[in-house]
């Protein structure tokens, strides 16, 4: 089971949270066994806004986080 | 539906962190010269990253923040320090004015106009259907692969239609491509160009430019100064906003959000809707098929421009019924005459239907939801900590749904059948090019008796260019809020009383 925690606070939210977030969760119908999302307030990290959006994969924080970048390091733990 | 909506691109990401920047500068009553600063703290590396060079890339920015300030484009033949246009302008009337949407002209990276092309897809085949079922001899088979010659083609897609290898296809600018009413044409040096002619203002056209050379006015600015100074500033906000900022930020929070920033009172816009279905149900019992032979919707300021610009024959039926937003803003101004009312919604052509003479003086402001986020996070507004003090309950369930493709013809019906005892034939047209066609056929009398539902973006006011959400996620998001609201009908909403 892969476990992301996704922020989706003011920051995350304004560049691209919702966006990952959406792609996450249709990822998930597919692998509905293999993911676990989580919402969550805020991760500390994004204090200038550069480091948003701010994603945890498992154990390891991705800041600046894109879309590509954060389904390759999903797909990488469920192969 | 551009191909972009709903895709986090770069191009969003700098058009947001403009508007981010701007806020911030109006929040701190910063000097003109800061502004001069802002395409230098968006683009702060020191190579290009995303054009050709990183001078052109900063002038790209520097437009954007012009227009983000309500100003109007310049072509840069002249020069003249983004400060010192502040300066003349926030000096002047510093109210923005038509055109609302703009091409950023040295953005524009003059993508080919419409045409069919053979790819290397082409397997020069024997049957070359291509070339047969050609109507003007335009495709030819040379040496290594079928040819279209440009100067005979008439686009009419036969070629495309008929390749067994998929190898032909129909190129399109994706401006173009997105305006449902052919407002894009090209100039002199075959960069687009908008018609205002035949413009709407919908800003679609926004969302689908993959150079991010096309953008709107904002009043961010002459907002946040009013707040400053003081004002009372009220909000309007509209139907569609539930789950824009985020999945853990409720309703309520968005409203205390709000009032943080320093709105003395936020209402919903849907209380306007509850009021204008009402309305909108009156005058079809009453004028339709009798006096007029059907009634198009007054809500989406750009379905109303496609019949004054495209088929003003049909403009006489789309309902003077005033617009929710407008009934919602009377809502609040009545009772706080000095008040300023800023509408918040997805929409870009609401901006300049409260610039009309009919609407100046009830709507003060209009911003979109993605310009409120980059309020927010100017403001250091955390959402998701926001505390919710009050629950809102302005509106019917009917009246919430306004924002999905449908929903506002189906407001009407209800009260139809309740009040009058009618079930209206309904026509629905959804995104532009529909539009256009719905009222075609209504100025041809084929949908007589109708009540016609016109929505200029795809799924409804959710498809917004001023949305954060995907169009589908916002419909949902809009339908459970929906199910909450304390009253079903229009007809149901106590709050409507003393205006009914």
């Amino acid at each position: 089971m892969v476990k992301v925690k996704i922020c989706v606070g003011s920051h995350c939210s304004l560049v691209g949270a919702l966006n990952i977030l959406e792609t996450l969760e249709e990822l998930q119908e597919e692998y509905p066994d293999q993911i676990q999302i989580e919402r969550v307030e805020c991760l500390d990290k994004c204090e200038d806004i550069k480091k948003a959006p701010v994603v945890k994969v498992d154990d390891e924080i991705i800041t600046s986080a894109q879309n590509q970048i954060v389904i390759s390091k999903v797909m990488e733990r469920i192969k | 539906m551009s191909r972009l909506k709903g895709i986090y691109t770069d191009i969003v990401k700098i058009r947001r962190m403009v508007f981010a920047e701007l806020a911030r500068l109006a929040l701190k009553d910063a000097e003109c010269e800061e502004f001069d600063k802002i395409p230098y703290r968006i683009i702060d590396t020191e190579e290009a990253t995303y054009r050709s060079s990183i001078f052109k890339e900063r002038a790209i920015v520097a437009a954007r923040v012009r227009m983000g300030l309500g100003m109007d484009y310049e072509t840069n033949q002249e020069h003249k320090l983004l400060s010192e246009g502040i300066r003349d302008f926030l000096n002047n009337d510093n109210q923005l004015k038509e055109p609302l949407v703009n091409v950023i002209r040295f953005a524009c990276e003059k993508c080919p106009t419409n045409a069919h092309f053979v790819t290397n897809n082409c397997r020069k085949c024997l049957a070359h259907p291509c070339s047969i079922v050609c109507p003007v001899d335009a495709v030819s088979i040379e040496e290594h692969a079928a040819v279209i010659d440009q100067e005979k083609c008439i686009n009419c897609g036969k070629c495309k239609e008929a390749c067994p290898y998929e190898a032909i296809v129909n190129y399109e600018r994706p401006c173009a491509a997105a305006c449902g009413v052919e407002a894009i044409e090209s100039d002199d040096y075959n960069r687009a160009r908008i018609n205002q002619n035949k413009c709407v203002s919908c800003g679609q056209c926004i969302i689908a430019c993959p150079f991010g050379a096309i953008a709107d006015k904002s009043m961010i600015y002459q907002l946040l100064k009013s707040i400053n100074r003081g004002e009372d500033v009220r909000a309007i906000i509209a139907p569609s906003f539930v789950g824009q900022f985020g999945p853990l930020v409720s309703a309520e929070k968005i409203v205390a959000a709000l009032k943080k920033i320093g709105m003395e009172e936020v209402r919903e816009v849907s209380l306007g809707a509850d009021f204008a279905s009402l309305h909108e149900a009156e005058l079809f019992a009453e004028a339709v098929p009798e006096q007029q032979p059907y009634i198009g919707t007054s809500c989406c300021p750009s379905w109303t421009y496609i019949a004054d610009k495209h088929v003003p024959e049909t403009r006489e039926n789309i309902s003077d019924s005033s617009s929710p937003m407008i009934f919602a803003a009377q809502s609040v101004k009545e009772n706080n005459q000095n008040s300023k009312v800023v509408f918040i919604g997805p929409c870009v052509s609401k901006k300049l239907e409260a610039l009309s003479d009919k609407v100046k003086d009830e709507v003060d402001f209009v911003i979109t939801f993605e310009e409120l986020a980059a309020i927010f996070v100017a403001a250091d507004i955390e959402l998701t900590k926001v505390e919710a003090e009050e629950e809102i309950s302005d509106a019917s369930y009917y009246g919430r749904a306004y924002a999905n493709a449908g929903g506002v013809a189906e407001a009407i019906r209800q009260n139809l059948k309740e009040k009058y005892e009618i079930d209206p034939p309904i026509t629905k047209a959804d995104g532009l090019a529909e539009c256009r066609k719905t009222l075609t056929k209504a100025k041809a009398g084929v949908i007589d008796g109708h009540l016609i539902e016109g929505m200029a973006c795809e799924g409804g006011c959710v498809g917004g260019p001023g949305t954060l959400l995907a169009t589908n996620r916002g419909a949902k998001n809009v339908n459970k809020f929906a199910d909450q609201a304390p009253y079903k009908f229009a007809f149901e909403n106590d709050k409507l009383n003393s205006r009914c």
